[in-house]
């Protein structure tokens, strides 16, 4: 079913057909995971939000207006998912791995800014951190992260912006320092 | 530690995609679990579900109306809550009278902010007390080199006229001002 376009395997799930809606999931399912983790930052939470979000997106297809970005849609649906799961769940956040350098005077290594980046990256705040997925993960126009958050473009703007301004704050946090080039 | 060779977006991207990489081994046979999810779904329902089900999507038209109306005073009284407890102003960056000043002409703007790296994109109100459509603020910020852009209305002005350059990121522009040691 590899060479089937998207339009056709949309239509013959609106007809039933459960195959197809497979080989919608088998395409979309990185760019599902990669959305819902950016809300609810834990592997196993944001397995579980993609495939709710798979079967919430066929259960509601008929909603869906073909003349619209399927992605952008399925991307709204992944948020809603997710964002209700997150209200759900009782344990904390879980805040990812700490990052420590052992010499605040030495210049840092590759490999030990890639981890404190990561760290940076993934402890934001929802709101800063899924924008930063969808524009730099998921390859989303300021446009379609607006239509996906259900937000202004100029919001979406400032809180790519703050995002980044923060990852640095955080590294700095970390003792590392960074010169823009 | 210092690090001399930041190129944020470049290590951002970068720091996204090993994370979600290093979880992609969860999506295994997600389609064969969906699909099977799919398939047993559709089940009766229960008649504890169908009388909870009579209850949020009431059939009654009289019934809906008067959901429709409680939810239209619930969220009234929700929205004063909100807006008197929630969005109390956020202290401003002190002011000076002498200091960069932004200026921007936008007649007919409800709501004029700037956002830029002095203030980490978050953003501050500029002011037209005397309704002249011409819209101010003067910030105390030490040399260097300050991008920003205006929200008019919540809509993205990034080319500020008085701006001393322009940079294109994500797709739009922001203002670029350099601020010397005489704060103009």
């Amino acid at each position: 079913m590899g060479g089937v376009g998207e339009l056709e395997l949309i239509q013959r799930s609106l007809e039933g057909d459960l195959e197809a809606w497979g080989e919608i999931v088998v395409r979309y399912k990185r760019m599902v995971f990669g959305a819902a983790l950016a809300v609810l930052r834990n592997w196993a939470d944001a397995e579980d939000a993609a495939q709710e979000a798979f079967i919430r997106a066929y259960e509601k297809l008929h909603y869906y207006d073909l003349s619209r970005k399927f992605s952008t849609w399925l991307l709204t649906v992944t948020i809603n998912v997710a964002k209700n799961m997150l209200r759900k769940r009782r344990r904390p956040d879980p805040e990812p791995q700490t990052f420590h350098t052992d010499d605040p005077a030495t210049v840092v290594e590759r490999e030990e800014l890639r981890k404190a980046v990561r760290q940076a990256v993934w402890s934001l705040p929802e709101d800063y951190r899924l924008p930063l997925v969808l524009y730099y993960w998921e390859g989303l126009s300021v446009e379609e992260i607006a239509r996906a958050m259900r937000l202004k473009p100029a919001t979406v703007k400032t809180r790519l912006f703050r995002g980044r301004a923060l990852v640095k704050s955080k590294l700095l946090e970390m003792g590392v320092t960074v010169d823009a080039v | 530690m210092r690090f001399e060779d930041w190129r944020d977006e470049e290590f951002i991207r970068q720091a996204i995609a090993e994370e979600i990489a290093a979880a992609e081994f969860r999506l295994e046979g997600l389609e064969k679990r969906v699909i099977k999810a799919l398939a047993t779904r559709d089940r009766p329902r229960s008649p504890w579900r169908r009388w909870l089900r009579s209850l949020v999507a009431p059939r009654s038209p009289a019934l809906r109306l008067a959901y429709v109306i409680g939810a239209a005073l619930i969220a009234l009284g929700i929205g004063v809550l909100i807006g008197r407890f929630a969005f109390a102003p956020e202290p401003l960056p002190a002011l000076a009278q002498e200091g960069t000043v932004f200026a921007l002409a936008a007649p007919g703007a409800k709501e004029v902010e700037v956002v830029g790296d002095f203030s980490a994109w978050k953003p501050i109100p500029l002011a037209d007390p005397d309704g002249d459509g011409v819209w101010t603020l003067i910030l105390k910020l030490p040399p260097g080199r300050y991008e920003y852009a205006f929200l008019v209305d919540g809509r993205w002005v990034g080319q500020d006229p008085n701006a001393d350059e322009y940079v294109r990121t994500m797709g739009d522009y922001t203002s670029v001002r350099y601020v010397g040691e005489d704060s103009t």
